[in-house]
């Protein structure tokens, strides 16, 4: 359970690299709780910055906390990783394996208690609605049915930071309309980060933003806060007003 | 019959624990064998996902096998000695990392550690490859012979995938490596010392042994930091 004296993530400076090229210039990024957006344009670092805190990379620079626990120490890390969810934005899966079996698997590698994982495993695929193709291949899903398998995945173990690439790309609206009530529910009790280019997923959804645009953060607040920047932007929204308005002024 | 409900009874967890049981698939008897050996699911799960371990891989190492069987009764030069640690070395190139496992990027976010799932696959692709090996031997009629052959340099060849994939982030590299370093050696002997020389002369032995230690540390430092940088 996050509790609201140790922040989720806590990050000061945090710099990524890629051979000579920045993808994440000095982030600073606290986070205690609810349900927080990444936006930004293709390339601005959101997935970089979801795979550092999913512990998938370590930062080049910087501090990063993680749950209370510092990543860069191994036993710390095996002690976030059993309380983190992660959706990568391309999920690879097996063909051959059922819904349930994918779903399993991962349970088994966050070392959940053996005797709670088939349980879990059910409720998760209950949860993004995949009950009647729980013994279904993979193989034989819809590319929306294979982001809900990912989803399931990454909340099994109930985590308590969930990090999320792009977890509406290929849902129906029915899909993510139940998918933001999901995360809404889930910001309750855990620290949920979604990376998207949706600004109504952002709007319907989250509790906080956060704005990137050449691997620094331009803007952080609420969407309701971005919303009322607006004036002079280009978009049909509130907020996509606010959004290209922030990134034309951060352009300079 | 009454359709009273007592206050501690709660569906919702009964119901997840019938699901739970209606939805999982039986597990095949080899995971399951697997499970009891290794006291853990997870890794006979690791094990039974192992690209270098499903049936078609399998098949096209009994395939080439089967050839260096025929070559090596044909000939009466030690074939399956040349073939065995090859089959080792590529299997153990592609048995885990970008690009051959379909889930690798997620599984480095678990808490069961990226080193471990390498190192439980590594062990069961030589165990499996090890066996095949041994057939073969005993089908050709000389198997103890032929197994001290193939033994030690396929230990060394199974060092040299893993240390070159890992260190390459590719199992392409790794499985490149695996055969012209073999190649190489084998062509070596045969042009210094003549004939097969690179699995029948009991000399270079030590020298395979000393390699496949010094690869496997090499490749045992490697993995997290070039794949992570943790």
């Amino acid at each position: 359970m996050v509790t609201n004296t140790t922040p989720s993530v806590a990050a000061r400076g945090l710099t990524q690299r890629i051979g000579r090229t920045t993808i994440l210039n000095g982030i600073d990024l606290q986070i205690s709780g609810g349900v927080v957006g990444l936006l930004g344009p293709n390339g601005a670092g959101k997935t970089t910055l979801l795979r550092t805190l999913a512990t998938v990379l370590s930062p080049a620079s910087g501090e990063l906390q993680l749950l209370g626990h510092d990543p860069r120490r191994s036993s710390e890390r095996t002690a976030i990783r059993r309380r983190l969810g992660y959706l990568p934005q391309h999920l690879g899966y097996y063909p051959g394996f059922t819904v349930f079996e994918f779903v399993e698997y991962f349970a088994l590698l966050k070392e959940m208690p053996a005797d709670e994982v088939r349980p879990a495993v059910a409720r998760a695929i209950e949860r993004v609605g995949l009950a009647d193709r729980a013994k279904s291949k993979l193989k034989t899903l819809s590319g929306g049915m294979l982001r809900r398998v990912g989803i399931a995945q990454a909340i099994v173990n109930d985590p308590d930071l969930l990090l999320l690439d792009e977890p509406t790309a290929g849902l129906d609206p029915e899909q993510r309309v139940l998918f933001r009530a999901l995360l809404r529910d889930a910001g309750q009790h855990a620290t949920v980060i979604i990376s998207t280019h949706l600004i109504e997923d952002v709007a319907a959804a989250c509790t906080a933003m956060a704005l990137l645009d050449g691997g620094r953060i331009v803007f952080r607040g609420t969407p309701d806060e971005l919303s009322q920047l607006g004036d002079g932007g280009i978009g049909d929204s509130a907020l996509e007003r606010g959004y290209t308005r922030v990134l034309t002024g951060a352009r300079g | 019959m009454s359709d009273h409900v007592p206050p501690d009874v709660d569906f919702g967890r009964v119901w997840s624990g019938v699901a739970g049981r209606v939805w999982s698939p039986p597990t095949s008897a080899v995971e399951r064998a697997m499970a009891r050996l290794l006291g853990s699911s997870a890794f006979a799960r690791v094990i039974v996902t192992t690209p270098s371990l499903v049936v078609s891989w399998l098949l096209a190492s009994v395939v080439v096998l089967v050839v260096g069987i025929v070559v090596t009764a044909q000939t009466g030069e030690p074939w399956i000695a040349v073939l065995a640690p090859v089959l080792a070395g590529i299997g153990i190139a592609f048995a885990y990392g970008p690009g051959v496992d379909p889930a690798w990027e997620l599984s480095r976010s678990m808490a069961t550690s990226e080193r471990a799932v390498l190192l439980s696959r590594v062990v069961a692709v030589f165990a499996v490859n090890a066996l095949l090996g041994l057939l073969a031997s005993i089908i050709v009629g000389d198997a103890l012979t032929l197994t001290l052959q193939w033994l030690v340099p396929m230990a060394m060849l199974s060092a040299l995938g893993l240390a070159a994939a890992s260190a390459s982030g590719s199992a392409p590299v790794g499985a490149a490596a695996v055969v012209l370093g073999w190649a190489l050696i084998v062509l070596g002997g045969s042009v210094s010392l003549g004939g097969m020389a690179a699995v029948q002369d009991a000399r270079l032995m030590p020298f395979y042994s000393a390699l496949a230690v010094l690869l496997a540390c090499v490749a045992l430092a490697l993995p997290n930091r070039k794949a992570t940088g943790w």
